[in-house]
């Protein structure tokens, strides 16, 4: 065993002298930093800055007595997160073509969920641990719940519900948005919370619309082919910034007061704009990978241009184009801190920037601590995103042939 | 095809354009009630273009003469809230709390305001602004009133579209060295002084020593914590701000309040003020009286706490100021404003010498000109008759 050790060492970082002395260089180096940064993580750091601020690092200006909406939403998020993952597996497991696995034991699932998700639960219990309140698990414990019931009970419905199911899902998420921005404007939303919203909004948004100007670049109308071209070199041309601030700044000027949208609106609008143009030449890339064949395979078929285009070519064409789409997605879950930044609203950067501000921290110089948490949540989010992605191109053979 | 596809791109980017410029022209039209400052910038970007300035110039006249019946005081009454422009963490003026609250003198303003108006001093909603945005947020209407630590110079006043107000904070420029290091500006020729950026900070220290016929090496800064650390590593010999916020920056200072001194020498007059945009007479005086009231109360001895034992009081100035009967009748002065605003104002907010005591007193900094004219400093309110 040490001997295995020892051989690799030679063979991989010792194997001359150039290369030993590169490795004593270059790992000190690394050594030294790792050093710094796990005494910066457990001993020198004062993290207390991050624990009393967490409300306002999750949710920003929300008010505590409307805090019943974030719950709501969270637990019936997991409700029917849940109920669409076990009519899921009941589809799964019913399908013709299934490859037989045998029965899985629920131990077995959780520990898959673990290993699928580790990055968002640490996360989620480091939050917990630093919350030091009852309340929060009691949400965790109440979603968790509810997820492996109506996850029973989605087994158990006939097929013949599924759909509803998957109505669900968009129903949901527009009545938790209406449920959220009820009694709260978009004006005290914050924190991560709302680069959350703005996230999941703009991605919801820009992608039917980057698939659609993708297909107009390639459609055979001059002028739809036209209009996709200048939409999307126009906004791929052009800083985000720049746009950000534009609209922050300028828009008032040009649209009535009365009816122009509020900052976070227009952040969404300008996010989805920008994020579309690259979705759209994301998704023509996968277009273009789909060989003509099968195009005149549906066309022998007598299959209409519409079916051809909806149920042969873009499934192929976006199942090839995953990672580089889930890509822009994690782009733009991050780039909602430059709308913050720009326009000044109080998402997750922000509100840790101004902490270092407040009475009983201001002078210490916490700035790196509220900035290592700052990275922490957009790590987890980011690299959950990324392992979700990997996943699903395996289950859809994306490389393989 | 490929010929007819350029020229048909090049019409459609003119076409764009004279759209563009049509729908600016209709926008200006549109928004001239509410948005002088479109004026200013059409007549920046399109000098030659006379004839649509002509339209604009003549119909913002007839829009002044009708604004009296939409000033944005019945909209804040309508709205039951006051939206104020703020920022999110300048110590003792605007500090975002951890419970998302906003907590300082200039927020306490806003209340202020809300409580005159409305009767309720939480009716605000405070809307974080950056520096560069705060005029463009007041003119475009997205904010009622700007308190946010804003110097009120001419210019402002003039080009940017704003009318100030009574100024609730007396502020200077100083400057704060190492304790020991200088004993007076004079002493720091060559010094390395740093700064913040994008403020008035820079400008005013390269004047101030080329006044003085010293020289200087100016440092900026993008925030405070930089500062510090430079300050800390000795790669700044003065600091110079507001001197607010030279006294906040002393109390926390990690190597003691002690380490620092402030120098006597104040070489700029930096006086805060809260502003509204220009053109809305009804709306400017209504903030400007919910400001004013926290001074008559100092001045008349009346605090949060003992303003209900007034309501007694037989002093015909102090029954009208709090909106109690005087010889069979209430003072309604014409503000637009319940006759109980004064009242409302120092139950729900307090008093100017509480509201500093709360948010200013703590940064280690005196009254100075920020006491009352009867104490030597320069807050003077108008008689409320």
């Amino acid at each position: 065993m040490l001997g295995s050790i020892g051989a690799w060492l030679r063979a991989n970082l010792f194997r001359n002298r150039t290369d030993a002395v590169v490795t004593v260089v270059v790992g000190s180096i690394l050594l030294y930093a790792l050093y710094r940064f796990l005494r910066f993580l457990f001993v020198t750091g004062r993290w207390e800055i991050v624990r009393v601020n967490l409300p306002l690092y999750l949710t920003g200006a929300w008010p505590s007595d409307e805090l019943w909406r974030i719950t709501t939403v969270i637990v019936a998020a997991a409700l029917v997160g849940g109920l669409a993952a076990g009519v899921a597996a009941r589809r799964a497991a019913e399908a013709p073509d299934r490859v037989d696995t045998g029965p899985r034991s629920p131990g077995r699932v959780a520990l898959d969920l673990l290993d699928r998700l580790w990055p968002a639960v640490a996360t989620v219990l480091l939050l917990l641990i630093l919350a030091r309140t009852a309340a929060p698990w009691l949400l965790v414990v109440a979603a968790v719940v509810v997820a492996i019931a109506a996850n029973q009970v989605g087994r158990r419905l006939p097929l013949r519900v599924g759909w509803l199911v998957n109505l669900a899902i968009p129903v949901g998420v527009v009545a938790a948005l209406w449920l959220l921005n009820g009694g709260v404007g978009w004006n005290e939303w914050g924190g991560l919370l709302l680069n959350l919203a703005l996230a999941a909004i703009a991605i919801t948004l820009c992608f039917p619309f980057g698939v659609l100007l993708a297909l107009g670049r390639r459609s055979t109308f001059p002028i739809l082919r036209l209009l996709s071209t200048v939409y999307i070199e126009l906004f791929r041309g052009v800083p985000l910034i720049a746009l950000l601030l534009l609209a922050n700044q300028a828009l008032g000027f040009f649209i009535p007061q009365s009816i122009a949208p509020g900052r976070t609106v227009r952040a969404i609008v300008v996010l989805t704009l920008f994020t579309a143009a690259y979705v759209a030449e994301i998704v023509r890339g996968g277009l273009q990978s789909v060989p003509p064949g099968q195009i005149e395979a549906g066309k022998a078929n007598g299959l209409t241009a519409l079916a051809i285009t909806r149920r042969i070519v873009l499934p192929q064409a976006i199942r090839n184009v995953i990672p580089a789409l889930v890509g822009q997605f994690i782009s733009l879950f991050k780039d909602t801190t430059l709308a913050g930044a720009a326009m000044g609203f109080l998402d997750l950067l922000r509100a840790a920037e101004a902490s270092t501000q407040q009475d009983a921290f201001r002078g210490d110089g916490l700035i790196a601590e509220a900035l290592v948490f700052v990275l922490l949540v957009f790590w987890a989010g980011s690299y959950t995103m990324s392992r979700e992605s990997q996943r699903l191109e395996k289950r859809l053979g994306v490389g393989v042939r | 095809m490929s010929r007819l596809l350029r020229l048909l791109s090049l019409l459609l980017v003119l076409a764009l354009g004279a759209a563009a410029c049509a729908s600016a022209d209709d926008d200006a039209d549109d928004t001239a009630p509410e948005v002088e400052e479109t004026d200013d910038a059409d007549s920046e970007e399109e000098p030659d273009e006379s004839d649509g300035d002509a339209d604009a110039d003549a119909d913002e006249e007839t829009v002044e003469l009708t604004q009296g019946d939409g000033s944005l005081l019945d909209a804040v009454i309508a709205a039951d809230e006051v939206r104020c422009g703020t920022r999110d963490a300048l110590p003792g003026f605007a500090v975002l709390q951890p419970d998302g609250t906003h907590e300082g003198f200039d927020n306490d303003f806003c209340r202020a305001v809300a409580a005159a108006v409305l009767g309720d001093a939480e009716k605000v909603n405070f809307i974080d602004l950056e520096t560069a945005d705060r005029f463009t947020a007041l003119q475009s209407g997205e904010i009622d009133v700007l308190i946010r630590n804003t110097t009120w110079t001419a210019s402002r006043d003039g080009g940017e579209g704003a009318t100030f107000l009574t100024t609730n904070f007396y502020d200077g420029q100083g400057m704060m060295v190492e304790t020991g290091a200088f004993e007076s500006l004079d002493d720091m020729d060559g010094a390395v002084v740093c700064v913040a950026s994008g403020t008035t900070t820079e400008g005013n220290v390269a004047t101030e020593f080329a006044r003085r016929g010293l020289s200087v090496e100016v440092l900026s800064f993008e925030d405070t914590n930089l500062i510090q650390e430079a300050f800390l590593a000795g790669r700044c010999d003065g600091w110079s701000s507001d001197v607010s916020q030279l006294s906040a920056l002393r109390t926390a200072y990690p190597d003691g309040e002690s380490a620092l001194t402030i120098l006597a020498e104040v070489f700029s007059k930096e006086p805060l003020a809260p502003a509204v945009r220009d053109g809305d007479t009804a709306w400017a005086q209504a903030v400007n009286w919910a400001v004013l009231a926290t001074i008559q109360a100092e001045e008349l001895g009346i605090t949060s706490a003992n303003v209900d034992d007034f309501l007694g009081s037989d002093n015909p100035i102090v029954q009208r100021f709090l909106g109690v009967e005087v010889d069979g009748a209430v003072l309604d002065p014409g503000l637009g404003l319940p006759t109980d605003f004064n009242y409302q104002v120092i139950s729900q907010v307090g008093n100017y010498g509480e509201i500093f005591e709360r948010h200013i007193t703590p940064l280690g900094l005196e009254r100075g000109p920020n006491a009352q004219w009867l104490d030597g400093g320069l807050l003077y309110a108008p008689p409320y008759r």
